[in-house]
């Protein structure tokens, strides 16, 4: 055993993260092509106003519907940026600042989208 | 036939960058490309470098990249390639003269996921016996020569520099599914973390690279699965 | 724990179909991260009062964003099925054979059902209301 390299790091977070993907993934297949199609193609985005929104938003199942969809697909989204960072960024100091900014940039936007669908 | 080989050389000592050199040889339909190598080496340009050793596809020394895709020179045939040939090193490794690389840290990713029968009981009298299906579980994987090819054709081990690589999970694969072996867990731990098998993205390079046909993205799956669900 | 390949190489080598694949996933997933970045804020401009919102929605209403739309609808259909195909294979590793028909069946379900959307989708432009 002594010869044999120490194990690599472990911890399962890379495991989740990659559950998550999937699962996300599925449910978003679902929520995310309805909402496309829906606004694209049921309502057509040269109807979309602030009008059809407050309409739209008037019941509290579509705020929740948003905002579950924008959860969803943000957090998918940033963890798959997340990992091109790992993968085409060399370890070190400029990933590390690009993750910051990354995960910043997550929170930013999560709390605006958020924001909005709640105070709206 | 005249085949014409285009093949990469680089000696880091003399030349400042790696730069492609052609050569003409007469060689049959059914030859090897190694064939064409030998020679190379022998009659036209003794200073052109490989590794070769048993040529019989069973010591896993030339696995190169043939025309764009990782093989073995002993197991490719003229009429497989055509009357171009464009030969170059493994992609990842610091190559150590023309196509000879260093494949240090491919072996040391080898050595961390413990490629070995681990059983502290005491042996029995004759052997450790195995049931013929327990032992069909993880015979694909017995198979591997560790010739580098599936590893070095994955696009994620290209990019991600922590990855072990698929050639590691086969043989981690060979010991998770082997009933008499006793270290699933501490295995399985090396590889649930961010080096294991998460980084794979069933691109199938690796199997289509696989000279000994093992089924290399099937292995990486079962070992996810087998990760996820803590055991075999 | 390979050295660092870069792009130029790893695109010279000969991978199949599914690597292919795998390269469209990436690239339509940053595509769809940027949409849905740009959308985010746009859609946070109903905090400023419908006049603000409703100028802003009139941006989309130009051929530029009309044609994006559908490059968008191709990211995400295309991103969702392929998606789903990975996923069964990661789950089905026994289908490790019939990899290659996967990636043209996933590609077969796209077009069936991008090209009519995509048709529609830009008949405005078609018949030059834009």
């Amino acid at each position: 055993m002594a010869s044999y390299p120490p194990a690599p790091p472990t911890g399962r977070f890379e495991m989740y993260s990659w559950l998550f993907m999937r699962v996300s993934g599925i449910v978003l297949l679902v929520m995310a092509v309805f909402h496309l199609l829906l606004m694209h193609y049921g309502i057509g985005v040269e109807q979309l106003n602030y009008q059809v929104v407050a309409t739209r938003w008037g019941s509290p199942w579509w705020r929740l519907y948003d905002f579950f969809l924008l959860l969803l697909a943000l957090t998918h989204g940033m963890n798959g940026a997340r990992i091109l960072m790992d993968e085409y960024l060399r370890a070190g100091g400029w990933r590390l600042v690009l993750k910051i900014v990354l995960s910043l940039l997550y929170l930013l936007l999560l709390v605006m989208g958020a924001w909005v669908i709640v105070t709206f | 036939m005249r085949v014409r080989f285009d093949i990469k050389r680089y000696d880091p000592e003399k030349d400042e960058a790696p730069y492609f050199q052609n050569y003409e040889v007469e060689l049959g339909e059914t030859d090897r490309v190694l064939d064409g190598l030998n020679e190379i080496r022998w009659r036209q340009d003794g200073t052109l470098t490989f590794r070769r050793s048993c040529e019989h596809g069973i010591c896993g020394s030339d696995a190169m990249r043939i025309n764009g895709r990782n093989r073995l020179a002993c197991k490719t045939l003229i009429r497989e390639v055509g009357r171009r040939v464009r030969i170059e090193p493994l992609l990842g490794f610091p190559v150590v003269r023309d196509l000879v690389v260093d494949q240090q840290r491919f072996f040391q990713d080898y050595r961390s996921v413990l490629p070995f029968l681990v059983n502290d009981d005491p042996p029995p009298p004759r052997e450790r016996l195995q049931s013929p299906e327990a032992r069909r579980r993880f015979d694909d994987t017995t198979k591997c020569i560790l010739c580098a090819a599936c590893t070095t054709a994955c696009p994620s081990a290209w990019g991600n520099d922590s990855f072990l690589g698929p050639a590691a999970i086969v043989q981690a694969h060979r010991f998770i599914f082997d009933t008499r072996d006793h270290a699933t867990v501490e295995r399985l731990a090396r590889l649930a973390g961010r080096c294991g098998v998460w980084a794979c993205r069933t691109a199938y390079n690796c199997t289509m690279a696989c000279p000994r046909e093992i089924q290399v993205t099937r292995a990486i799956a079962e070992v996810k699965r087998a990760a996820l669900l803590g055991g075999p | 724990m390979l050295e660092r390949t870069s792009f130029r190489e790893g695109l010279r080598y000969r991978g199949g179909s599914s690597m292919w694949a795998w390269m469209l996933h990436r690239i339509t997933g940053l595509g769809v991260l940027l949409f849905l970045s740009i959308h985010i804020l746009e859609t946070f401009t109903l905090s400023f009062g419908p006049d603000f919102y409703n100028n802003t929605m009139e941006l989309y209403n130009t051929i530029f964003f009309r044609v994006a739309e559908i490059g968008l609808l191709f990211a995400v259909l295309y991103h969702a099925i392929n998606g789903i195909r990975i996923t069964i294979q990661d789950f089905w590793p026994a289908l490790w054979r019939y990899e290659r028909a996967l990636v043209w069946a996933g590609f077969v379900i796209l077009i069936f059902v991008f090209i009519p959307l995509a048709v529609w989708g830009l008949l405005p432009v078609f018949r030059g209301e834009l």
